[in-house]
C-alpha cells in the first residue's frame, strides 16, 4: 500500500479545520483564542524542527547520535516532569533523571533489541520513535505520581506524623501516599488501555495504517508499545518516588519545604521543614 | 525495649530534660534558652499566650521541629535522628482532635500493628475491649465509624491505642478545649495514674490545677510558676 502524501497546500488547508472552534471560542468569549493560536503555531514549528532533526538522525543512523538524542529527550522530559510536579529541579534532577532513564531506556531497549531486532540494532527509525513514545507517555504518569505523593503528605501532615508516632519507619509512613499517588498515575493509562480499539483507535496504529502497514502489523506494534509505555511509566514512577525520597525528607523523617517550587504555607502543625 | 526503660526512671531522675533549647522557624526565633526537667510520673501543665511556643516545645521533643540551639534529652537519649524513632515509640501525642488514621475505631486501634516494629504485640479482641472500658468507652464502639464519634471519644480512643502500645509518656495539646465537663473529668482521671508522665499544653484552669507543676511559656522562654 502506498501512502498518500500531503502537499504544502493540502497541509495549509488542514488549518481551516480550526476556523470553526476558534469562531466558537471568540463568540463565547472563552479567552483562549490567542492561547490556541499560539499553541498551534508552536506545535507546527516544533514538529517541523523535529522533522528536520529526524531526517538528519535517520540519514546518519549512528549509535552515538541516537544516544545523544535520547539523552536530550530525557533531560527535557525530566525538567518538564519536575516543573509540572512543582518540585525544585536543582534538588531532584539527578534522582528523577536516574529513575526516568532506568525505566524508559530499559523498557525501550528491551523492546528494540530483543523483540523488534532491527538491523542494525540501534536503527534510528525504530529506536528514536519508540523511546520518544515511551518517554512522552510516561511523563504524565510521573508528574501525577510525584505531585500526588508530595502534596498528599503535605496536606495530611497530622496523619503522617501520627504514623511516625505509632512506630512507622519512613517507608511505612509514606506507604499510603505512595499507593494513592501510583493509583492516580496508573489510572488514566489503565482506562485508556481498557477501551483501546473500541472508544478510540490509537495514534501509533492509525499512523502505521496511514503509512501503509497492514492492520495486523499495526496492531502488533500497538500492543508492544502500550505494554512498554505502561511498564516504563509504573517503573519510572516507583523509582522516581523512591529516589526522590532521599532528598525530600530530613533525618527525622519530616518533609522539607524547600523542595517545592513556590514557598508553601506549612500545614496546621507546620511540620514541614525549612 | 526503649519503652520499658521509662520504668527505670524513678524518684528524682529526669525523664525529659530541656537544656537551653532554642527553636527558630521560618527565620523567627520561637523558643530560646528554654531549660526545664520533667521527672517520671510527673504531670506538667504548659500555659501561656497563644503563639508563645507551647506547641513548638512539644513538636521539638517529638523531632517534628528541629532544635537549633541546646538539646533535649529523653530517657538519657539526646533527641537526634538516631534516637528519634525510639523516642516517638515511647511517647503518645494527643491533640485536640486526634488523628486516628482509619475508618473505624477497630482499624484505628489496630493501625500501629501494621507497622513492623509493633506486629508481635498485636492485642486480642478481649484486651482491646478491656482497654476501651478503662478509658470509659463501651466495647461496642469498635465497629463505629470514626467520623461518627465525638472529639472526646476520639481522644479516648487515641489514649487507649497509646496504652495498648505500652506508652506511658503523654504529650497533650489543648485536649480539653473541645470536651464537655464530663469527658474532661474522664480524661483527667486517666492521666492521674502515677505511672504516666504528662506534658500538657492547656488554658483550662481545672486541668492545670490537677497538674503537679505549671510551666509558663512567654517571650520565647519557660518559667515555672510556684
Amino acid at each position: 500500500m502506498e501512502t498518500i502524501h500531503l502537499s504544502e497546500w493540502e497541509l495549509a488547508a488542514v488549518y481551516l479545520m480550526l476556523g470553526g472552534p476558534v469562531a466558537m471560542m471568540a463568540w463565547l468569549r472563552m479567552g483562549i483564542v490567542r492561547e490556541t493560536v499560539y499553541a498551534v503555531l508552536r506545535m507546527t514549528v516544533q514538529l517541523w524542527l523535529v522533522g528536520i532533526y529526524l531526517t538528519v538522525i535517520f540519514e546518519f543512523n549512528a549509535w552515538w547520535l541516537n544516544a545523544l538524542w535520547i539523552l536530550a529527550m530525557l533531560v527535557v522530559a525530566n525538567f518538564s516532569i519536575l516543573r509540572q510536579a512543582r518540585l525544585v529541579w536543582r534538588r531532584f534532577f539527578s534522582a528523577t533523571f536516574a529513575g526516568t532513564a532506568i525505566a524508559t531506556a530499559g523498557v525501550s531497549l528491551f523492546l528494540v533489541f530483543f523483540i523488534i531486532r532491527p538491523s542494525p540494532l540501534y536503527d534510528a527509525r525504530y529506536m528514536i520513535p519508540i523511546v520518544g513514545m515511551v518517554l512522552g507517555n510516561c511523563m504524565r504518569g510521573n508528574v501525577l505520581a510525584l505531585e500526588r505523593f508530595y502534596s498528599g503528605i503535605r496536606e495530611n501532615e497530622k496523619e503522617f506524623i501520627t504514623y511516625h508516632m505509632l512506630g512507622a519507619t519512613l517507608t511505612e509512613a509514606v506507604r499510603p501516599y505512595m499507593q494513592r499517588a501510583l493509583r492516580a498515575a496508573a489510572g488514566p493509562l489503565l482506562a485508556t488501555i481498557a477501551t483501546m480499539g473500541i472508544v478510540s483507535l490509537p495514534g501509533m496504529m492509525t499512523g502505521q495504517i496511514l503509512g501503509g502497514s497492514v492492520p495486523v502489523t499495526a496492531i502488533k506494534y500497538q500492543i508492544a508499545i502500550v505494554i512498554a509505555i505502561f511498564s516504563a511509566m509504573i517503573m519510572a514512577s516507583v523509582l522516581n518516588l523512591l529516589f526522590s525520597m532521599k532528598i525530600a525528607f530530613d533525618d527525622f523523617g519530616m518533609l522539607k519545604t524547600d523542595i517545592f517550587i513556590q514557598s508553601i504555607k506549612p500545614g496546621p502543625l507546620g511540620q514541614v521543614r525549612e | 525495649m526503649f519503652v520499658n526503660r521509662i520504668e527505670d526512671f524513678k524518684g528524682n531522675n529526669t525523664l525529659i530534660h530541656f537544656e537551653k533549647v532554642g527553636v527558630t522557624r521560618h527565620r523567627t526565633r520561637i523558643l530560646g534558652n528554654v531549660s526545664f526537667d520533667i521527672r517520671p510520673g510527673e504531670k506538667a501543665g504548659l500555659t501561656g499566650p497563644s503563639g508563645s511556643g507551647k506547641s513548638t516545645l512539644l513538636n521539638a521533643l517529638m523531632g517534628i521541629f528541629p532544635v537549633n540551639e541546646g538539646r533535649i534529652i529523653f530517657a538519657d537519649k539526646v533527641v537526634s535522628s538516631d534516637s528519634i524513632r525510639e523516642i516517638r515509640r515511647s511517647v503518645a501525642y494527643i491533640a485536640q482532635e486526634p488523628m486516628l488514621g482509619a475508618e473505624t475505631v477497630r482499624d484505628s486501634i489496630l493501625l500501629p500493628y501494621g507497622f513492623r516494629v509493633n506486629r508481635a504485640q498485636k492485642p486480642g479482641e478481649t484486651r482491646i475491649r478491656e482497654m476501651l472500658t478503662q478509658v470509659g468507652l463501651a466495647g461496642d464502639m469498635l465497629d463505629r465509624r470514626v467520623i461518627n464519634i465525638s472529639g472526646g471519644e476520639k481522644q479516648r480512643v487515641a489514649i487507649a491505642r497509646a496504652l495498648l502500645l505500652g506508652k506511658k509518656v503523654f504529650l497533650c495539646d489543648e485536649i480539653t478545649s473541645a470536651l464537655d465537663a464530663e469527658s474532661r473529668d474522664i480524661v483527667l482521671g486517666i492521666f492521674q495514674n502515677p505511672a504516666f508522665t504528662m506534658l500538657s499544653v492547656s488554658h483550662d484552669e481545672k486541668w492545670l490545677s490537677a497538674c503537679d507543676r505549671r510551666l509558663t511559656v512567654a517571650g520565647g522562654t519557660v518559667t515555672e510558676e510556684s
